[in-house]
């Protein structure tokens, strides 16, 4: 079996080749029954329904955003009820701060809901996805750089509680993957 | 992708009469007993000179009236939509729409008994009116020759576009001819603006005109933002009571449920924002000729009907469908359309009745508001129960059927 990066170095995973997006589609749906938890797929462009196949749940993102809104909201009234209800309460257009008067504060309260949310979105996204990284274990192997042309790669990690060098080599090898290679941290 | 048969189009599902069976005639009994009561104690109120009854009867109708106009222009707004930005969601539940949208030249023929009562509701056609020197500066506008011919307009408008939209994706449903969706997209970008100027001039016209010294650029927005919720409310109504029948079993599935929840999310939003727009622009810059309709929609018991709005309309649906799980789950979803619709009745309603009932809500008002909306409500319905049989439920040879069906979110 081909070996890629330092093999001295700890082992990231066993990676292999294929040639179509459907057969990567049936190799992440074979492998999410046989119980792999801990794998990954790259391929040129998403493929519509992989997730599923892999067997990932609902991203806790949405949850997440939630309370980065509700933060912003929060953000919004403090900074609008503390000064000028308590701290220098100010006439304006006739209206005194009181209770009637919080629409003048909806669209700041609306805004920085909106910001804070949007913030948390992006900020989210990237952390989950561990991003930003310098590099990846997979770009220690060279036919790997063909997941931005025309190839698919499925990698199973060495993390995952089924994993095992030969039994994870053979069920590669059962899906039609080609080039199964170990892939090592660095 | 996983699987690779070829698509096999599903055969097409005419809907059965007998579904509904002796309740058909029941509704058509019932629209006629409340014609009957609604337009005769109408006519006896007029013939003994009580003008109370009369206006009564008029503002209640045009309540009625509202609430069901803005809903079937929902659905050509929708069909356009689907139309214009070739959508493929929404391809199994645009007959439905169609359906909807076909309802308009009812509308027309139930607009007639407000052209009878018109200057009760619109007093700029009052005799005694005519010199009012805010009413001459808008003369141009509001005329009487101009005031008819644009209502004959919008509905010949509604009329033939909904028409056309309908027709030809029937003809489709033969065929399967592609051509039939290029003629209705034209259709479509010969509709879009015309659609818009309708709406919003049929709203300043007959609601906002029931007071002609107030104006708001936003009302026209304001009406709409109303009318693509409620129709897509009354559109999962519709959906659900077709699955709970036994139609469209493989066709709509769980996935367009959520489409259509998140819409509804999104118009809620988007009724909020403008509502509140309008709003705090009228508040804020506090002039009198502005302020008044607000100053009278916080008067006595109405405050209390603006107030619930602003929760009912917006925070209370805007939670629940938040979450994922009220869109997937059509029974829920169904509990929230309802609701979204009878908070669409309440949002009508306050803008309507106040312009009668200056001082609060009145008692009075409500043997003709349930009527009115018997009356309406139940010709709509049996003629939609017949349009439900006049074509297959969805458009079955739709080019976009097969991506439509296999919609993942």
């Amino acid at each position: 079996m081909d070996v890629a990066g330092n093999a001295s170095a700890r082992v990231y995973g066993i990676a292999a080749e294929f040639d179509s997006a459907a057969a990567l589609y049936q190799a992440a749906e074979k492998l999410r029954d046989s119980g792999y938890t801990r794998f990954d797929v790259f391929s040129p462009f998403p493929i519509h329904g992989m997730d599923q196949a892999m067997g990932m749940g609902r991203s806790i993102l949405g949850k997440i955003i939630f309370f980065g809104g509700l933060t912003g909201f929060l953000t919004a009234v403090s900074l609008e009820f503390i000064p000028s209800s308590f701290l220098y309460p100010l006439i304006v257009a006739g209206k005194p701060t009181n209770l009637y008067t919080v629409p003048a504060f909806f669209p700041i309260m609306f805004e920085l809901t909106v910001l804070f949310s949007a913030f948390t979105t992006v900020i989210g996204m990237l952390i989950l996805n561990g991003l930003p990284r310098l590099n990846h274990p997979m770009f220690n192997w060279e036919r790997f750089k063909k997941f931005s042309d025309d190839k698919f790669f499925c990698v199973i990690e060495a993390r995952d509680p089924k994993y095992s060098e030969s039994g994870v080599r053979e069920i590669l090898k059962s899906l039609g993957g080609q080039h199964i290679t170990v892939v090592h941290e660095d | 992708m996983s699987d690779h048969s070829p698509f096999e189009p599903p055969k097409p599902e005419f809907f059965d009469y007998k579904h509904v069976g002796g309740r058909l005639l029941g509704l058509v009994g019932t629209a006629i007993l409340a014609f009957v009561i609604i337009l005769g104690s109408a006519v006896y109120f007029s013939a003994s000179g009580n003008e109370a009854g009369v206006k009564q009867f008029a503002y209640s109708y045009l309540f009625a009236f509202a609430f069901f106009l803005t809903i079937c222009m929902g659905g050509l707004f929708w069909t356009l939509v689907h139309h214009a930005v070739d959508a493929e969601w929404s391809v199994v539940v645009r007959r439905q729409l169609e359906n909807l949208a076909s309802l308009l030249p009812v509308m027309a023929v139930l607009f007639i008994p407000l052209i009878f009562v018109a200057p009760h509701l619109w007093q700029w056609l009052q005799e005694k009116n005519a010199h009012d020197p805010l009413l001459l500066e808008k003369k141009a506008y509001l005329n009487p020759w101009f005031f008819w011919f644009r209502a004959f307009f919008y509905f010949l408008f509604f009329t033939v576009s909904g028409g056309l939209l309908r027709a030809y994706s029937i003809a489709q449903d033969k065929d399967g001819n592609p051509r039939y969706t290029v003629l209705n997209r034209r259709v479509t970008f010969s509709s879009a603006l015309l659609f818009a100027v309708c709406l919003t001039f049929a709203a300043i016209d007959w609601l906002m005109g029931l007071d002609y010294h107030w104006f708001s650029t936003m009302w026209g927005v304001y009406i709409f933002a109303g009318t693509a919720l409620s129709s897509m409310c009354v559109l999962v109504l519709i959906v659900t009571g077709l699955r709970a029948t036994g139609y469209l079993k493989d066709v709509v599935t769980i996935e367009h449920y959520h489409i259509m929840g998140k819409l509804m999310l999104a118009f809620t939003i988007f009724w909020a924002y403008i509502g509140f727009s309008q709003y705090m622009l009228i508040w804020y810059s506090n002039i009198p000729e502005e302020t008044v309709y607000f100053v009278r929609r916080n008067t006595g018991t109405w405050w209390y009907g603006s107030q619930f709005m602003v929760i009912g309309h917006f925070f209370i649906p805007f939670l629940f469908l938040l979450l994922n799980r009220t869109k997937k789950t059509p029974f829920v979803l169904c509990g929230m359309a309802v609701w979204l619709l009878a908070m669409h009745m309440l949002d009508l309603y306050i803008v309507v009745m106040p312009a009668l009932h200056k001082t609060g809500f009145s008692a009075d008002s409500v043997f003709y508001d349930v009527f009115c909306l018997l009356a309406v409500g139940c010709t709509l319905a049996a003629v939609f129960i017949k349009r439900l049989g006049e074509s297959s439920l969805f458009p079955v040879r739709d080019p976009r059927l097969p991506q439509s069906i296999a919609l993942k979110n």
